[in-house]
């Protein structure tokens, strides 16, 4: 059965996902806004700021300190792309009261900070603070330099970046360097005040039972909102094929070269039908079976990794691989080889059963993580029916050959992007 | 076969026996949950480059425990994975400075999958031709973490922090010295490392424990038992040098700046470990003055981190993150370390973090994978599973003061990467 979503204001709603197994029990606020180069490092910087500060704990260390005194509660952020939209994630989670040692209502003490948090921000006069907005923004800007010096995310970004040029799914995230530098606490109070009136919000609970009041409460916190003009996050734009391939190569000091390559595909979307992306993309590059894992790597020595993922939403596939300057070009081909072996579906009942199982049992095994089952429920927003991993799993297994050929055929190359060791040009 | 059944007041429980052979095996079941996972692992690490069996000396090249986790998943009928493939369980293996696991996870067929761990780890085959492809693949592995900022500055401290403990080592070795190995070597190692006697399984999940033990004892080997001796040089105290600096494409600094801890006997008991664990917690956890004071002067980020790493006969207590002035940050560690010998642990602080700690050690129970793993710690400890959540109820502050003494500011390693622009 499809989970359900209870309504508890307009465009909010809330998730209770019932799962007894855990010792700990997790809420969840996520909030879906259009990804736009105006808003995107100011929203970006609000489930941090808000996470780090409140009203009833004006000072992060004795937030923190409070969260140490909950047992070890925790609190996450996070701002992602999702789609065409911008996803921010608030998280609490903490251990079950009957673990507390001297009976304390944890689960309560922590819905009750996570609103906190989210209503009750420290702010004066329509401004967050000046020391708070200062801090926030330069750990923001210092971890928008630090991905430079991870180079596969880096150039994985640089590949999104250059596929994308024209259209906001190319946009860093949270924004630029420039864009968080300009950023005033008023503009940051004014972000706040436009998430809580035009985002579609999800709260979610996992764990044994839903705590007591919850949803009503958050219903009450938005009975003064004005809400308007709420995101509808359901559909993002497909990726165009390109006209023309485009290659992009630097040079930077690094030893070993990446290989980034990003393709469009026909078949996009949600759940309900884009399916056997998931498959393909898996039997050509995913587990130790793949062609790219069994070719590249093993046949050839090309590369120590070479992987393919795809974002069925936008219709997107990568593959990502490290190589040596003088394999850069063999790689490629190879790629590229093993891409029109899947079209022609020349690939065996071994691998394609491999992958149909592989993807099963990982499915499968999400009920036993309340990380993994928030963050699957959250990134489901753009779906109709709310399939639990077990179903996926079982749509996942009946997905035919042909249903992977056909999405292969789907599949063409856009762009590539290459970092290469300073002086050892490939082309 | 012996076995101990450990039981804790959190609701948990597990087994521990022990095969004739020697072999350790930890089985802890939640019947309630899908999934499982299994490790396979000896205590055979990167540091493991000079040992002698009944009196025999070997010296074997760097980087070979790490060569041979890869060359294991080779069988004389085939891959390991390919028999995965079949079943669908996600399988990896790693090998880390003193130990070598492989492991598996799965949400259905545990006994088939157990099976193939059993069989595969057991079943070297090492051919000169197979050896000679993977010093190409492991050759880029080593390329790869060369350009890694947060690998580098982590061994550049430990090539200053210790003088001759193998530890300062790369863990997959260098180019030149993986070229050094072959097939006869590997076969020497296996044959030491990977006896019974010097192993164990760790398993936590939805697996029935007796059915798991009955298929452990009847696949275990039957082989002699043998004593292994780790033969390291003698390591000074002091550290080689207090600073090192190296420059990679990164935006904006990293830094590793570590106490060099004594090691009078070869490892730290949970006690110990648990005491240094707080302490970290108290000099500059999110919670402590130290932190806040960081954070407000614009020093470190959410990257910043503090870790414990310790293992057969190395003991360092390390602050690692990102930051636009490394030296800052470690001078401001040295005189809260100071500060905090001489007016002592605020006990408001002390109990927040053991409560938060504790908390932390409740909330491993909810996962397999991390049960799994640290029952791993166990068995290379040879602790107990509950020792941890036991002594955080009963550790005093006095208890955590006396491991100040341990960190000695003229004992420290400051390591950076700066970016390359600024050179």
């Amino acid at each position: 059965m499809a989970e359900k979503l209870l309504r508890l204001a307009d465009g909010v709603d809330g998730l209770f996902i019932k799962n007894d197994r855990f010792n700990t029990t997790l809420v969840s606020c996520n909030l879906y806004l259009p990804l736009k180069k105006e808003t995107a490092a100011s929203f970006a910087l609000l489930p941090f700021i808000l996470t780090s500060c409140c009203k009833k704990y004006p000072d992060f260390s004795r937030l923190n300190y409070k969260l140490n005194r909950m047992y070890g509660a925790r609190l996450d952020a996070t701002a992602e792309k999702y789609g065409d939209y911008q996803l921010l994630r608030m998280s609490v989670s903490v251990i079950n009261d009957r673990f507390s040692l001297d009976g304390e209502s944890l689960v309560k003490q922590a819905c009750e900070l996570l609103l906190r948090l989210i209503f009750e921000p420290a702010t004066e006069n329509g401004e967050f603070l000046e020391a708070d907005v200062a801090r926030e923004k330069r750990k923001a800007i210092e971890h928008i330099k630090g991905e430079y010096g991870e180079k596969r995310i880096y150039a994985k970004n640089r590949l999104i970046e250059e596929m994308y040029k024209n259209e906001t799914y190319g946009m860093p995230k949270c924004g630029t360097v420039e864009e968080v530098e300009q950023i005033s606490g008023s503009a940051l109070f004014k972000a706040w005040e436009a998430m809580l009136k035009t985002a579609y919000i999800r709260f979610q609970v996992v764990g044994a039972s839903l705590p007591a009041g919850l949803f009503d409460e958050i219903s009450a916190k938005f009975a003064d909102t004005q809400r308007e003009a709420i995101t509808d996050c359901k559909v993002s734009a497909p990726t165009a094929p390109a006209v023309t391939v485009n290659t992009v190569e630097e040079l930077s000091e690094v030893n070993q070269g990446k290989l980034v390559m990003g393709f469009s595909s026909e078949l996009y979307g949600n759940d309900d039908c884009s399916l056997p992306l998931t498959v393909m993309c898996d039997i050509f590059g995913g587990g130790p079976y793949s062609r790219l894992f069994a070719n590249v790597r093993e046949k050839m020595s090309l590369c120590y990794y070479c992987s393919a993922s795809a974002v069925r939403q936008k219709g997107l596939l990568t593959v990502e691989s490290g190589v040596e300057t003088a394999n850069a070009e063999a790689a490629q081909k190879e790629i590229l080889n093993q891409l029109e072996a899947v079209k022609k579906g020349e690939f065996s009942d071994f691998e394609f059963d491999s992958s149909i199982k592989s993807i099963c049992d990982s499915l499968n095994s999400y009920n036993d993580s309340q990380g993994a089952l928030d963050t699957w429920y959250a990134l489901k927003a753009n779906n109709e029916n709310l399939y639990s991993p077990t179903e996926i799993a079982q749509k996942i297994s009946t997905v035919t050959r042909e249903e992977v050929i056909a999405a292969a055929n789907g599949v063409k190359l856009h762009t590539v992007y290459k970092l290469l060791p300073k002086g050892e040009k490939s082309i | 076969m012996k076995k101990e059944i450990f039981e804790s007041d959190i609701g948990e429980s597990y087994i521990k026996a022990v095969h004739p052979s020697g072999l350790k095996i930890y089985i802890l079941e939640k019947p309630q949950y899908t999934s499982s996972y299994a490790v396979f692992g000896t205590k055979y690490g990167s540091i493991d480059t000079c040992f002698s069996v009944d009196g025999e000396e070997t010296s074997v090249p760097e980087g070979i425990a790490h060569f041979l986790e890869h060359k294991l998943f080779e069988s004389e009928d085939g891959d390991a994975f390919t028999k995965y493939a079949k079943t669908g369980a996600y399988a990896n293996a790693f090998t880390s400075f003193d130990r070598t696991c492989y492991l598996f996870s799965c949400s259905d067929k545990f006994y088939e999958n157990l099976a193939i761990l059993l069989d595969f780890v057991q079943s070297p085959y090492f051919t000169e031709q197979t050896v000679q492809k993977e010093q190409g693949i492991i050759g880029q592995e080593i390329r790869m973490y060369d350009d890694s900022p947060g690998w580098r500055v982590m061994f550049n401290m430990l090539m200053q922090m210790y003088h001759n403990h193998p530890v300062r080592i790369d863990i997959a070795g260098t180019v030149e010295s993986i070229a050094k190995i072959d097939y006869e070597l590997l076969y020497k190692c296996y044959n030491t490392f990977y006896n019974p006697a010097n192993m164990f399984i760790c398993i936590a999940g939805n697996v029935d424990a007796e059915k798991a033990l009955k298929q452990i004892s009847e696949a275990v080997r039957a082989v002699e038992p043998i004593e292994i001796t780790r033969i390291n040089q003698p390591e000074p105290e002091t550290v080689k040098s207090s600073y090192v600096e190296q420059s990679l494409a990164v935006a904006q600094p990293l830094f590793c700046f570590g106490y060099k801890e004594a090691t009078s006997k070869p490892e730290k008991t949970v006690k110990e470990r648990i005491c240094t664990a707080l302490l970290m917690e108290i000099i500059a956890g999110d919670s402590s003055p130290l932190y806040r004071q960081l954070v407000n002067d614009g020093l470190i980020n959410d990257e910043f981190s503090t870790e414990h790493f310790n293992g057969y006969g190395y003991s360092s207590v390390i602050f690692e993150g990102e930051s636009s002035d490394p030296k800052r940050v470690s001078e401001a560690i040295k005189r809260e370390v100071e500060r905090l010998k001489t007016e002592g642990i605020d006990k408001k602080l002390f109990s927040a973090v053991r409560c938060g700690m504790y908390g932390n050690a409740i909330r491993l129970f909810g996962n397999v994978e991390s049960i799994a793993m640290q029952l791993v710690d166990c068995a290379m400890s040879d602790s107990e599973l509950f020792d941890e959540i036991k002594y955080l109820k009963s550790v005093t502050v006095e208890d955590v003061y006396r491991h100040l003494s341990e960190l000695d500011n003229e004992k420290t390693v400051l390591s950076v990467i700066n970016p390359i622009e600024l050179i």
